[in-house]
């Protein structure tokens, strides 16, 4: 509160969305643009922005006058919708529009930034000016045309657009949702329903004269449950997201994300705390994936490598891990969450390996970066939106399955923790600490699940970690619940994934009663 | 700006109103921010912007919701005024939702806050990149590995009004200066430390050499961090890390919290289950304060609340929503400055009586139920033996539960951490469950 750290100290975090503060906001029907598109051969700058080519090629030329090794403009129109069911009723609603082009100039490793929400030449230009002033060089030769390079197909292509869709079409959803939880336990005193849906519209036009469109849809429902027994009372909460439309929402995924949040619910009236200290903890698959986004995903984020302050700096080509283990950062899973066609400087994204059968071969590259390794880019340059610079971030970061199952591992285990529900985690860059939030989970006495458990913070080194992964099961998945990643005041969406798996040994911070 | 911001939100509510809006409550901002960084002596980054926007909460055929837009050319901003009515009126009939009382809106704070600070607003790039390479100068070491430094500010100002009454404007500055240290260790660690500080007025800030030098400080006593012993002991909580447990502390304290039965505090209202030495007052009226308001979000003006008085849960934050759900009256929203009462010791002094325990310097993850106040936090610090704070320590967590914890607070220091909207000085806790090795 009140404190703005814009540079923390190499601690990032990621936790369960309570909001899709990645997209911007939208209500339904609203005009973002001007509704009379001009002439032009590049339609979205005319028919979404209301801006034409000239003013484009001037602001570029204004942006590269003093030099530029990297330099954009990033055009984006957002628009979300979150609507609340609170107390048997849809209780409010809340829509945005956002609007505004942001403006990067790079020399080397320097970096000027501006945005403007208003979208006139003048104000792109004093914009594209103050954003210059990081370079100091000659002129670079602004492009003669802008060539529209069209995406082959998109990642998440839907019938219609969230922005043509009603709230008569949601609150039905919503309310189906609301009936299945309040019906399927007695115990269950309160329903908390809240919806998300977003849509991104970006369009980058780069100093080269090259011009990228992407439209990103996103939705997102949460269920929060509160039920009471015996007057004690427990909370808990599941929640299923994905860049699609309506249709997402079928009986299947309401009733499965509705049951998720049934069980974890109740179970928490059996749960008690697992003992305190270090003992084997066994991943459950999916959700679990939050141990690679901190454990090893965000110190291979390349800014933190050039400038030598990750704790893998020093660490590319070396074998971390047993040769059954394969960590990948991937942008090209269909639909979900952290699925991107281009990145935010408007490269093809693609799937990255980090990990190979146990060897560490590439961090996750944006430009600046790629430059300094001379390397090619990953893809992996994100930002929350036009008001921000882009960084080097995960997409959907996961776990390939291995040469073990999920019995054989629970048997190894003669007492530990199994971890099946997260709630958030963060990682120290440098130093290589890291943690999550167990919130259900079971303890695992001579090979066997034996009581349910809760609300532990587990804590670990992540290179210690990687070595210290036994077992890896064949049955990797993807979790389905949506993750925010935040990162020096930045969050973007992103997705986990992985196969169960033996750690065998991390700090578990249960408690140990005093005797 | 502020003649055209107060148009701005006055003309949102009439066209709201002629779409067919019962009640509107309308806020019009703009704010400007800049941030310098330099690493190792370079500069990194330079931004400078200035948004602005329109937010409105709508009061329709007893239905309610909220907008923002950040489109304001006339033709755009009627569509969305119009398509906001319309969208509103589609959602369900709430019995609870009101506007506020209007009553509530009198009385507001005739004292001068100070919360714009002309020094800020006059600053220049130069200046800002002259101190960002004073706080570089600072952050030499043996061991260094890289340091970015930062210096950034902003000014806001927000008019907002109402269809019942309320007319109002705020105008903040803020400044921020610090660094981030990052060091070579043994092994492939690079320890990492940073410090920061800010407020609204640059006026008694500490100098950027000061700055620099504790940020270095700060990344040289993580060297050789490792874990200490699982144990249950003392812990003391540095001020720069109390405001996390204050904060999971009172976030239930809502009448929000109450409504959906979200809430440890419900069976506890009014009852000494904390230790009686703690006491924390909601202060929005600190003279300079990161949190000092005139009026809260809804337009309710500002007065100080008791929270927490001898032990006891007090008073709740109360908005006119959730306060009628829970038959409450409204106090405020939420929190603005929270000032725990000093004591009469600083950190070094109460070390000094501790024979074993660990002192935190930071939290890394972690959480804690809202429902049953079960809490489980990563932390960072050093251990303590025989009055000294001793070797550092890392990758170990806390856990218990929030409402034993806090009975088992054995003292507060004199010391707030200055530069956060949390007045939460050094805070001592008995038989803490610490895990580690």
């Amino acid at each position: 509160m009140g404190r703005r750290h814009f540079i923390e100290a190499g601690a990032v975090a990621l936790s369960a969305p309570g909001v899709l503060s990645a997209c911007g906001s939208a209500a339904q029907h609203l005009a973002a643009g001007p509704t009379t598109p001009q002439a032009s051969p590049l339609d979205p700058f005319a028919s979404i922005f209301g801006v034409d080519e000239a003013m484009v090629r001037g602001a570029l030329a204004e942006l590269t006058s003093r030099g530029a090794d990297q330099a954009e403009l990033y055009f984006q129109s957002s628009r979300s919708t979150s609507i609340d069911y609170e107390d048997g009723i849809i209780s409010r609603a809340h829509a945005s529009v956002d609007l505004g082009v942001g403006l990067r100039c790079v020399v080397g490793e320097q970096t000027g930034y501006a945005y403007t929400e208003e979208l006139t030449r003048e104000s792109m230009v004093a914009a594209a000016r103050t954003a210059a002033a990081i370079a100091h060089g000659a002129a670079v030769a602004p492009p003669q045309r802008i060539v529209h390079d069209p995406l082959a197909a998109s990642r998440y292509a839907i019938d219609v657009p969230w922005r043509d869709v009603g709230v008569d079409r949601k609150l039905p959803i919503i309310q189906r949702a609301a009936a299945l939880a309040r019906a399927a336990d007695p115990a269950i005193v309160k329903v908390e329903i809240s919806w998300a849906d977003a849509e991104s519209r970006v369009l980058i036009a780069d100093m080269h004269g090259r011009l990228v469109f992407d439209e990103r849809p996103m939705t997102r429902m949460y269920v929060t449950l509160t039920a009471e027994r015996g007057g004690e009372r427990q909370t808990n909460r599941a929640n299923i997201a994905a860049r699609q439309g309506p249709d997402f929402y079928s009986e299947e995924n309401l009733q499965r994300v509705v049951q998720q949040a049934v069980d974890r619910t109740m179970i928490l009236f059996e749960a008690t705390r697992p003992p305190a200290g270090e003992m084997p903890v066994v991943l459950a698959a999916g959700a679990s994936g939050i141990l690679l986004h901190e454990a090893i995903g965000h110190g291979m984020e390349a800014d933190f490598n050039r400038k030598q302050i990750s704790i893998y700096a020093d660490m590319l080509g070396r074998q971390v891990a047993e040769p059954f283990v394969t960590i990948v950062d991937d942008g090209t899973l269909e639909h979900e969450r952290g699925a991107l066609n281009v990145d935010d400087e408007g490269r093809p994204a693609g799937r990255t390996v980090l990990v190979d059968r146990g060897r560490l071969v590439s961090y996750l590259h944006d430009g600046i970066s790629s430059r300094h390794y001379d390397v090619e880019a990953t893809g992996s340059g994100r930002r929350q939106s036009f008001r921000h610079a882009p960084m080097p971030r995960m997409r959907c970061t996961y776990m390939e399955g291995g040469p073990h199952t999920r019995d054989e591992i629970i048997a190894a285990v003669p007492r530990g923790i199994l971890a099946e529900t997260f709630t958030n985690g963060q990682v120290q860059i440098g130093a290589g600490d890291y943690t999550f939030y167990i919130k259900n989970g079971w303890l695992i006495e001579d090979g066997r699940l034996t009581a349910p458990i809760k609300d532990v913070n587990i804590i670990g080194t992540g290179p210690e970690t990687l070595r210290r992964i036994s077992m890896v099961a064949d049955d990797a998945q993807l979790d389905t619940g949506g993750w925010t990643c935040g990162k020096r005041g930045q969050s973007v969406p992103v997705s986990i994934g992985i196969p169960t798996v033996l750690v065998r040994q991390l700090t578990v911070g249960g408690e140990n009663r005093a005797s | 700006m502020l003649r055209e911001l107060t148009a701005r939100a006055a003309e949102a509510i009439e066209r709201a109103r002629a779409a067919g809006a019962d009640e509107v409550f309308a806020s019009a901002d703009r704010s400007r921010s800049v941030e310098v960084q330099v690493r190792d002596g370079e500069t990194e980054k330079l931004q400078e912007s200035t948004s602005r926007g329109l937010s409105v909460r709508l009061y329709v055929d007893g239905r309610y919701a909220t907008y923002r837009t950040s489109d304001l050319r006339p033709e755009p901003l009627a569509a969305f005024l119009r398509d906001a009515v319309a969208m509103t009126r589609a959602l369900e009939v709430d019995p609870f939702r009101v506007i506020p009382d209007p009553a509530l809106y009198a009385g507001r704070p005739t004292v001068d806050l100070e919360l714009k600070d002309p020094a800020v607003l006059a600053l220049d790039m130069d200046t800002r990149v002259r101190w960002c390479m004073e706080l570089n100068a600072q952050c030499r070491h043996e061991r260094l590995v890289s340091a970015t430094v930062g210096v950034s500010d902003s000014h806001s100002l927000v008019a907002s009004a109402s269809s019942n009454g309320f007319s109002g404007h705020h105008e903040r500055t803020g400044h921020w200066r610090g660094g981030t240290v990052t060091l070579r260790d043994e092994g492939d660690a690079r320890p990492a430390g940073s410090y920061w500080v800010g407020g609204r007025h640059l006026e008694g800030l500490p100098s950027t050499e000061e700055v620099g030098q504790k940020a270095l400080e700060d990344a040289t006593r993580r060297l050789g961090a490792g874990q200490g012993p699982t144990r249950r002991t003392t812990m003391i909580v540095d001020p720069r890390a109390t405001a996390r447990l204050i904060g999971l502390l009172l976030g239930p304290a809502s009448a929000g919290a109450f409504s959906q039965e979200r809430s440890f505090w419900r069976s506890r209202m009014g009852a000494r289950v904390l230790a009686e030495r703690l006491e924390i007052v909601d202060d929005p009226l600190i003279v300079r304060g990161l949190g000092s308001r005139y009026y809260d979000g809804e337009g309710i003006a500002a007065r100080r609340l008791p929270v927490v008085t001898g032990g006891a849960l007090q008073n709740l934050f109360v908005d006119t929503y959730y306060g009628r759900k829970i038959e409450r009256a409204p106090t405020t929203g939420g929190a603005s400055n929270l000032v725990v009462t000093p004591g009469t010791r600083d950190l070094a002094a109460i070390v000094a009586d501790v024979n074993e325990g660990y002192l935190v310097t930071s939290w890394l993850g972690g959480n804690s139920d809202a429902t049953t106040a079960d809490f489980s936090l990563g932390m960072r610090g050093h251990a303590i033996a025989d009055g000294q704070v001793g070797a550092p320590v890392q990758e170990m967590n806390i856990t218990g539960n929030l409402i034993e914890l806090f009975a088992h607070l054995a003292e507060v220091g004199d010391d707030p951490w200055p530069y956060s909207s949390y007045r939460v000085p050094t805070l001592a806790f008995e038989g803490v469950q610490f895990s580690g090795a």
